[in-house]
């Protein structure tokens, strides 16, 4: 809000209008909307966390046996080797979006464009990824059994925060097309990448549950 | 900074204070779509004064159908989805919004010396939200309204009519704006204090809304996830409660809890802050033990996340959970403790002034610590097993939220209303409406632990005739309460803009900084951000703020920057 405000250069006849003056309330604005951002996915983790709790709860306590029977006959374990070639798309995400930053950092626009670019690439890729593993998964569907209600929701509900992060960095990179940010002034691009490095993070938790476990 | 008084060091954060929004002028930016902290406290006022008429009026058919053992007035299954709706309604359509939205809003950021919240945006967003989900929520009376009970445990909520689908939807909503108004009320308390003010010199009622506002985005979004999880069961078949498909009910139980215990602290903390400043206020006296005050909230919220399976002894949880969960829940008692006893010892000695906020404020210390104690009866485990499901419940609820939260929101509105108005409100009607309340909510309530030790269940359309003459009892006394309510109405509504006298600045003698500007509040509340320079309450003392905006009346005298060290950070 203050961004804006000081754009306007409303002010009640004190303080001096300087870039000074400019950048100390820049950085008090971005270090708010930081503080705020942090707390929003704090938010987001406790929204993942009741999930994996439900699916905890339900393998560990209600479920004899996992995977779980249905019709009569055990539902078999997810596809591994797979799921592993589709982590390493996200996190290889996670790597190109470091690099695109440091690339924007130094002001080298050739650098970000490329990793970026690939980071969007990326992220899509594993979108279809995901895809093609909810076509190929035999457990019984969403609506099949408890295997299925938790693992389709829980993934279902990463992908989607993954739709979300590769339409918000689409958002991002045309914004920097459009010269919003500059090399110092760039509080989208971070809260993009927190984000981003995010959704990687809960990746981890939900592939070792789901995959390893 | 041009603005500070000289000598006072600026603050990390307070070139942001510096600027001031011009003010708009449209009616719409103004009064509807407004990003004003304090107008967008008022609609939270007023819409959640609304829904709680409607929700209060629901009681009372509830009221009126438990006058006669036989129940006339509505058939069981409409007694089911009116006590689910008003029960839904009271928690997250009117305390909740009331206690966080309304009172955080207008007063948070006045307290703190701020001009508005951290993210004014988000703030509109969140509070739009807020009557579309009671809207939802009520117009699911029009498709058949939920009617398992304001907790909804399955498998009886999935059977339920399609309200249910509807409930889920406006709880998941007026969730959403719980969560976003914590994060910006976090933000803006920690980062948007006047200069000088520490932690250690923030009014209470600022630390009860700093310990809430975790309470708001970490437990809500935990709930969300369980409507969620409960909405696509309902609509999809996706088995996470349903037993028949491997699914678990106590699952349920466990989600909801986990927010709904802590839900139970956001209703109640804020209250706690008001109370801590209209206590000292009225007996012109320091509140007793500041820091033991300030930390105790803290605490009972932290504590607050490790209690939500008491709710469950009688639901099958394993037996040797129920002893730690017992003893956790008992812990509360002490930091409550500390809290009773500390305003005990402000009234202690000190010169009471019977204003109306005083006199509900001393209601809530005597109504609230019979809540409290019937909360621990029924965290006793053996005691549990005989109260749970009963009206013994039913009336520790309604000692807690009503006598607690409601009588606390009365002494908020009393208190604030000359800040808010400009205006006073009438002191004798203000007085009748409260010995109303207080006689009238006690002839409500009280009966109910005696129903319940008999052994009235809770929800029940009709009831055996030995149950009659108390029921009767709490009936006609909650009658008499919905009246006491139009005294209110009238007094606040009508009374105070026809015929109240200017309220000043100060019209309570209050320290905190609120009162240090004029009554209205200003659109930017401070001309000039003042500078702290020691907690609030110190009575008798100067005032502990300088470089405050001249303002006639409302400041007794200010010190000078030698006098007092200079703040920093």
């Amino acid at each position: 809000m203050a961004v804006s405000v000081a754009k306007q250069g409303y002010h009640l006849g004190h303080g001096e209008v300087d870039d000074h003056h400019d950048t100390v309330i820049y950085n008090e604005t971005r270090d708010m909307r930081l503080l705020g951002f942090v707390l929003f996915l704090c938010a987001d983790v406790i929204l993942f966390s009741s999930f994996i709790f439900a699916y905890i709860y339900l393998r560990t306590t209600v479920s004899p046996v996992w995977p779980p029977i249905m019709d009569g006959k055990q539902l078999p374990r997810l596809d591994v080797a797979f799921a592993c070639f589709n982590s390493v798309v996200l996190f290889g995400s996670g790597v190109t979006m470091h690099f695109a930053m440091e690339g924007w950092r130094h002001a080298k626009r050739g650098m970000f464009n490329l990793f970026m670019g690939l980071t969007i690439v990326l992220g899509a890729g594993f979108l279809a990824g995901q895809g093609y593993e909810y076509m190929h998964a035999k457990i019984g569907g969403w609506s099949g059994s408890i295997f299925g209600a938790s693992f389709f929701t829980l993934t279902g509900m990463h992908g989607f925060h993954v739709f979300v992060g590769v339409c918000y960095l689409i958002v991002l990179w045309w914004q920097t097309s459009r010269s919003v940010y500059t090399t110092d002034r760039y509080f989208g691009l971070t809260a993009g990448t927190l984000y981003w490095h995010f959704v990687d993070v809960i990746w981890v938790a939900l592939f070792f549950l789901f995959y390893l476990w | 900074m041009a603005t500070l008084a000289p000598g006072v060091k600026t603050g990390p954060y307070h070139a942001v204070l510096d600027h001031i929004h011009p003010e708009p002028t449209s009616f719409i930016r103004r009064y509807i779509f407004s990003i004003d902290a304090k107008v967008i406290g008022i609609q939270y006022m007023i819409t959640g004064g609304l829904f709680f008429l409607i929700a209060g009026l629901l009681a009372e058919i509830i009221r009126a159908q438990l006058m006669s053992p036989t129940g006339a007035v509505v058939t069981p299954a409409t007694y089911n989805a009116i006590y689910s709706m008003h029960g839904s309604a009271m928690v997250w359509m009117v305390i909740i919004p009331l206690v966080s939205g309304a009172f955080g809003n207008f007063v948070m950021p006045l307290q703190i010396g701020a001009r508005d919240v951290a993210f004014p945006w988000l703030n509109l967003a969140a509070f739009w939200m807020f009557p579309v989900a009671g809207i939802i929520l009520f117009s699911s009376f029009l498709v058949g309204a939920p009617d398992a009970g304001w907790t909804e445990y399955p498998p009886i909520s999935l059977q339920g009519p399609p309200g249910t689908s509807l409930w889920c939807i406006a709880i998941f909503l007026v969730g959403v704006s719980s969560t976003l108004t914590g994060i910006n009320f976090a933000v803006t308390m920690l980062k948007m204090r006047a200069p000088g003010m520490t932690f250690t010199r923030m009014p209470l009622f600022v630390w009860a809304q700093l310990a809430t506002s975790p309470l708001l985005f970490v437990a809500t979004t935990a709930l969300g996830a369980a409507l969620a999880a409960l909405f696509i069961e309902r609509t999809f078949g996706v088995p996470f409660y349903d037993p028949a498909h491997g699914g678990s009910p106590v699952l349920w139980q466990h989600m909801f809890w986990f927010y709904s215990h802590p839900a139970v602290y956001i209703m109640i903390l804020p209250v706690f802050g008001i109370i801590s400043e209209v206590l000292p206020t009225f007996s012109k006296k320091p509140i007793f033990g500041y820091k033991m005050v300030a930390f105790s909230t803290v605490s009972i919220a932290l504590l607050g996340f490790t209690v939500w399976a008491h709710h469950m002894f009688t639901s099958g949880m394993v037996p040797w959970l129920q002893l730690p969960f017992m003893i956790l829940t008992m812990l509360i008692a002490i930091p409550t403790g500390v809290k009773i006893f500390s305003w005990m010892a402000t009234l202690w000695g000190g010169s009471i002034d019977w204003k109306t906020p005083m006199l509900f404020a001393t209601a809530f210390l005597i109504t609230f610590t019979c809540g409290g104690l019937t909360g621990f009866f029924l965290a006793a485990v053996p005691a549990d097993y005989h109260e749970h499901g009963s009206y013994f419940v039913v009336a520790h609820f309604h000692y807690v939220l009503y006598g607690g939260s409601v009588m606390g929101l009365f002494a908020g509105f009393y208190y604030w209303w000359p800040k808010i108005t400009g205006k006073m409100y009438n002191e004798t009607l203000g007085q009748l409406h409260f010995w109303i309340t207080f006689i009238a909510f006690n002839g409500t309530f009280m009966p109910m632990h005696w129903l319940g030790l008999m052994g009235m269940p809770r929800r029940v359309a009709i009831y055996d005739p030995q149950y009659t003459f108390w029921n009767q009892f709490a009936s006609i006394s909650s009658f008499i309460l919905a009246l006491s309510m139009l005294i209110f109405l009238y007094n606040m509504l009508i009374w105070t803009f026809r015929h109240g006298k200017p309220a000043g600045p100060n019209p309570w003698g209050g320290r905190t900084l609120e009162w240090m500007i004029s009554s209205p509040p200003p659109y930017y509340n401070y001309k000039k951000i003042p500078a702290v320079l020691a907690a609030p309450y110190d009575f008798g003392n100067p005032l502990p703020y300088i470089g405050l905006d001249a303002a006639p009346g409302a400041v007794e005298a200010t010190p000078t920057a030698e006098s007092h060290p200079v703040p920093t950070h």
